[in-house]
């Protein structure tokens, strides 16, 4: 069990606190949890600690099943440091439309394609990798899937 | 819900405007400094002294800070909102329209730091300044500078527009800030240089964004009856919004279709007596070039997704530069893309100097309106109305 005095330092650049900590704590099981409210069903990301859709204080860190659409999709020429991440390739970063409601999306990489096949469009699946020994969720290219 | 309500409608006068210029270099100045000497250059302006002033609304540098600096004796209201600048001329006005103070000194200070150009990290007296907490410190985001970047890739996928249609911001901003000496990059530029540019996240490139500056710009911000007894002829406030929708997270928004600057578009027409047809002057926000296009779009003068088409219909080609139907110019400071990434300040002080008679080479005959909408889509959506009273 990682202490929160910790978690800090686990997820090193993000912004940990009380409206979010589930979320961080579901990626070292390797599960990306998104708020969904137990009152109305409603989805919302990034975690805010009531539902915006009925007020709801009933809100249910949950599994989602990592099927989406890239929504947004840019490459970096430059960044951040980061483990694994040069440059010298440009990063693809993706917003991807999860499946479970329109509108709810989530941000991270594509892995494991050539740049030129990460579109807009494109259907993805969710896989987990790590980075400084911390499990980052990202995206593949779901096999044989078009526009 | 958006309401037509303007009690405070011609109420508020902007009674000067003043700036050191910018340069693209770290200066040996703190930004007191250099916010102090545009606000003693505005005062001045006005034929007041500091004891004329009896309000303070800045930006990063703290009122506390610039009324010591400038030994203004007593202030009754003082603030400092978030930048775009926007923000600063609503506190302002409001304050002034409300009776909270009278003379208001309203500021803001470009400066190069850590978050805005690595170059500041040379500068051991900038290496602590301000850094953007959570936006960027890892890759995987497009919250921060990135949010532009993405929805500009997406403005791509939806409709038949190319990058050259982003060059065309740039090419038209330093075109404008050829003519304007206060602006920090002035060698011309033409569409081979801008697609030579070097990427920094597709489909932006170093040219697609602002300039990071030292510089500052001052305004003096009162009544229409104090305004009209001081030395310059007074610009009236018309109308301001600052329009934000719920889903104002960079990879949340809910499409090109639907963000702040919508809200903003509404407002604003429901509030002042001009629109696009009725304006001399236009100030779309260009911290990146995507957001020009959008403010285009936004503010009705093409459809959604034909920005591109609509500035090579009013394109001077002679002069590399926009004309809205052969007289209108777009930003004819030179914008944030070569006068300098001033958050809006440049804009409201072109805009002022436009409708006072004060742009020198650059003045538009007659200006007597000014369209500016400072701001980008999620978080900082912005939009004001001036007229020369």
């Amino acid at each position: 069990m990682v202490t929160d005095e910790a978690l800090s330092a686990v997820f090193k650049g993000h912004s940990i606190d009380r409206d979010n900590v589930a979320h961080f704590r579901g990626r070292l099981e390797r599960r990306l949890l998104i708020n969904r409210c137990i009152d109305c069903g409603v989805w919302r990301h990034p975690p805010r600690p009531i539902c915006s859709s009925c007020w709801s204080s009933r809100l249910e860190p949950t599994p989602v099943a990592g099927t989406g659409t890239i929504h947004l999709a840019i490459f970096l020429h430059q960044g951040p440091p980061a483990e694994g991440v040069d440059y010298a390739t440009p990063y693809p970063v993706v917003t991807v439309e999860l499946d479970e409601q329109p509108g709810l999306r989530f941000t991270s990489s594509v892995v494991g394609a050539p740049n030129e096949t990460i579109a807009i469009g494109r259907r993805v699946r969710l896989d987990w990798i790590e980075r400084a020994g911390t499990p980052l969720p990202v995206f593949r290219l779901a096999e044989g899937a078009g526009q | 819900m958006i309401s037509a309500r303007n009690p405070m409608k011609d109420k508020v006068a902007i009674a000067a405007a003043a700036t050191t210029g910018f340069t693209a270099q770290n200066t040996e100045r703190s930004q007191l400094s250099l916010g102090a000497e545009a606000c003693i250059k505005a005062i001045r302006a006005c034929g007041l002294t500091a004891s004329d002033t009896d309000g303070i609304c800045g930006s990063a540098v703290p009122a506390a800070a610039m009324q010591s600096a400038l030994g203004i004796p007593e202030v009754t209201w003082f603030a400092n909102p978030s930048i775009p600048f926007g923000n600063q001329i609503a506190a302002a006005a409001a304050a002034v329209h409300a009776g909270l103070a009278e003379v208001v000194l309203a500021y803001h200070t470009p400066y190069r730091l850590p978050w805005n150009t690595s170059g500041a990290l040379k500068d051991p007296f900038r290496r602590g300044g301000m850094t953007m907490p959570g936006a960027g410190a890892v890759p995987e985001t497009v919250a921060g500078v990135a949010g532009y970047t993405a929805w500009a890739a997406r403005y791509l996928h939806e409709y038949d527009a190319r990058r050259e249609h982003f060059g065309y911001v740039a090419i038209n901003d330093r075109s404008n800030a050829a003519r304007n000496p206060a602006a920090a990059m002035r060698a011309p530029l033409d569409m081979d240089d801008y697609l030579a540019a070097r990427m920094i996240r597709w489909p932006l490139s170093m040219l697609d964004m602002d300039v990071a500056v030292d510089g500052a710009d001052a305004f003096i911000i009162t009544t229409p009856e104090r305004a009209r007894d001081m030395a310059l002829p007074p610009v009236l406030i018309q109308a301001v919004v600052l329009g934000m929708i719920d889903r104002n997270e960079e990879d949340q928004t809910p499409g090109l279709h639907r963000h702040g600057q919508h809200v903003v578009v509404e407002a604003l027409k429901a509030r002042s007596d001009f629109w696009t047809d009725g304006m001399d002057l236009f100030f779309p926000y260009d911290g990146f070039s995507f957001i020009t296009l959008a403010w285009i779009e936004s503010v009705g003068l093409c459809g959604p997704g034909e920005a591109g088409g609509f500035i090579e219909a009013n394109w001077d080609q002679a002069a590399k530069r926009i004309l809205i139907d052969g007289h209108i110019p777009v930003n004819p400071h030179g914008g944030s893309l070569s006068e300098g990434g001033s958050q809006g300040s440049g804009h409201v002080r072109e805009a002022v100097h436009q409708l006072q008679g004060l742009a020198g080479e650059r003045q538009v005959e007659g200006a007597r309106t000014a369209l500016l909408t400072p701001g980008g889509f999620f978080f900082n959506a912005q939009g004001l109305t001036l007229r020369r009273a």
